[in-house]
């Protein structure tokens, strides 16, 4: 069952194949903005949209990326530099 | 244990180290086969087993007995009459995880889980994120274990609670960088590595520990739900777990049907889903954590969402303390009942007191307060709030002088 064994590691490089799974959190003022069009074409990355929820308050997307690893890195920087909040699916990975 | 199902759209999973749906990216909850359980688990099989979580081991996710942190939980339930008094409440206890085994704090409860089942599924090495006690847990309890543990912690974390890891030989590693980088690079690293990451691939199994106490709760009040549950949250997670383990009981007949309101606590500097309650959303917006209960300090929680479901479904309420009201929260606690909590407690604590005083809490009701961490591994928050000890000649004229000037003083 466990996968510890199967796992071959490879180092990683800014060519490595990544998929990444995220929560957008767009705060009211951004709502509008079509940000993902915009970095499917800004960054040699696939959007992939897997939930949403938009109200008046904040606007939610739960988004999968994939592409190599430093256009998916560039896609986030991206954002954030747009002011959306960007998490890994999990969120909370460090906890108390 | 029957399988892990998505808590959005209820799609089954196999029991294996995995956390979300790969449709949705839901997360997943270990699913039970409660007919099952209910033909063997009553409350006289229960008693007759040691006293730890792992009495009620058929409502947690391990498919054998457990290997690692066997003899946590069961931590007692005070009765907190002086408290009961100070905060004008007929009927009030202390959950008291301040002294959970082996590292002082609730994450005991939910590591012996997840190491115990990592255990079963073959891992061989476990690691956290973590800026404090599930760090120390992991270590303490992989170190007993046997098993090779890696730490993630912000490389500007206090001295304190990096001994408590690197103690048990743990590979202790700071991570430079923002809040929200170190935790997608936690994240990244919990994906590509195949190990047993608690909180991320093992969440599932993990969570599920928190259930146990409020298993502990019902059987040491004498099978009974208390009309008040106070919790403190960060991701939300221990919250929605109580609720489960509320309901399971019922499910299982070991205690009768009744009402009860399981309330949400955070400090005002990292208040997310205390905020969204308040509004009455059933959102909650992220923020930037600036507060001493560091242990709750989660701006992104991860079941903020379905910890203010909870509470809707509770009837509860959730409220919120500042920093100068979580140290004199835990003083109030330490001098009436002789308890001395980490900033978790305070805020608590402090947010019981609020929740009786504004009548959400009825006076003539029964409460029950979960206090999660040990006062000792946050001795920084109350550093020069809790006066100086006096100091005199070894003499004692001048004992009796001090004393009599103390009592003037006094009188």
């Amino acid at each position: 069952m466990a996968t510890k064994n199967k796992i071959v590691r490879k180092p990683t490089t800014p060519n490595s194949p990544e998929q990444t799974r995220l929560w957008l959190m767009y705060p009211p003022k951004l709502i509008k903005q079509p940000f993902i069009w915009e970095v499917g074409h800004k960054f040699k990355v696939v959007t992939n949209i897997r939930q949403a929820s938009v109200n008046d308050e904040i606007g939610i997307v739960c988004l999968e990326l994939d592409g190599k690893r430093a256009d998916v890195k560039a896609a986030i920087k991206w954002l954030e530099k747009q002011g959306v909040n960007v998490e890994p699916v999990e969120i909370s990975a460090i906890a108390g | 244990m029957k399988a892990l199902k998505c808590r959005e759209c209820g799609r089954e999973y196999p029991l294996h180290a995995t956390h979300v749906c790969e449709f949705d990216f839901g997360p997943l909850e270990v699913a039970y086969d409660y007919a099952k359980i209910k033909k063997s688990l009553t409350r006289e099989v229960i008693q007759s087993r040691p006293k730890s979580m792992w009495r009620y081991r058929e409502l947690l996710p391990v498919a054998n007995d457990p290997t690692v942190g066997t003899q946590a939980g069961f931590t007692p339930l005070v009765k907190a009459d002086r408290l009961a008094k100070q905060l004008g409440i007929r009927e009030l206890y202390i959950k008291n995880d301040t002294v959970n085994y082996p590292t002082l704090s609730f994450k005991d409860r939910v590591v012996s889980v997840a190491l115990s089942r990592a255990k079963e599924l073959g891992f061989t090495t476990v690691a956290c994120a973590s800026t404090g006690n599930l760090a120390n847990s992991v270590a303490a309890q992989a170190a007993s274990a046997g098993l090779k543990c890696y730490v993630f912690i912000p490389s500007d974390l206090e001295q304190g609670k990096i001994i408590n890891s690197l103690v048990y030989g743990a590979h202790v590693i700071g991570i430079k960088g923002h809040y929200d980088e170190v935790n997608r690079l936690c994240a990244e690293i919990a994906g590509k590595f195949g190990w047993a990451f608690v909180n991320v691939n093992m969440r599932p199994y993990y969570a599920e520990g928190s259930k146990s106490m409020a298993y502990e709760i019902i059987e040491q009040l004498g099978w009974r739900i208390p009309d008040h549950t106070i919790v403190p949250m960060a991701s939300g997670s221990l919250l929605t777990k109580i609720q489960k383990g509320y309901q399971e009981f019922t499910k299982l007949g070991l205690v009768g049907e009744s009402k009860y309101s399981i309330h949400g606590a955070q400090a005002t500097g990292c208040s997310p889903i205390s905020a969204a309650q308040k509004a009455g959303l059933d959102f909650f917006k992220p923020v930037k954590p600036d507060t001493i209960a560091k242990s709750l300090a989660i701006g992104t929680p991860a079941d903020g969402f379905y910890a203010l479901k909870v509470m809707k479904e509770t009837a509860a309420h959730a409220d919120d303390v500042t920093d100068d009201e979580i140290r004199d929260a835990i003083k109030r606690l330490a001098e009436t009942e002789g308890i001395f909590a980490e900033t978790a407690g305070g805020v608590t604590v402090g947010v019981a007191k609020k929740l009786i005083a504004s009548g959400k809490i009825p006076k003539d009701s029964s409460a029950v307060i979960c206090v999660t961490g040990n006062g000792l591994k946050t001795l920084e928050a109350m550093t020069g709030h809790v006066g100086k000890p006096r100091e005199i000649k070894p003499s004692l004229r001048e004992f009796e002088a001090m004393l009599a000037q103390e009592e003037k003083v006094n009188a």
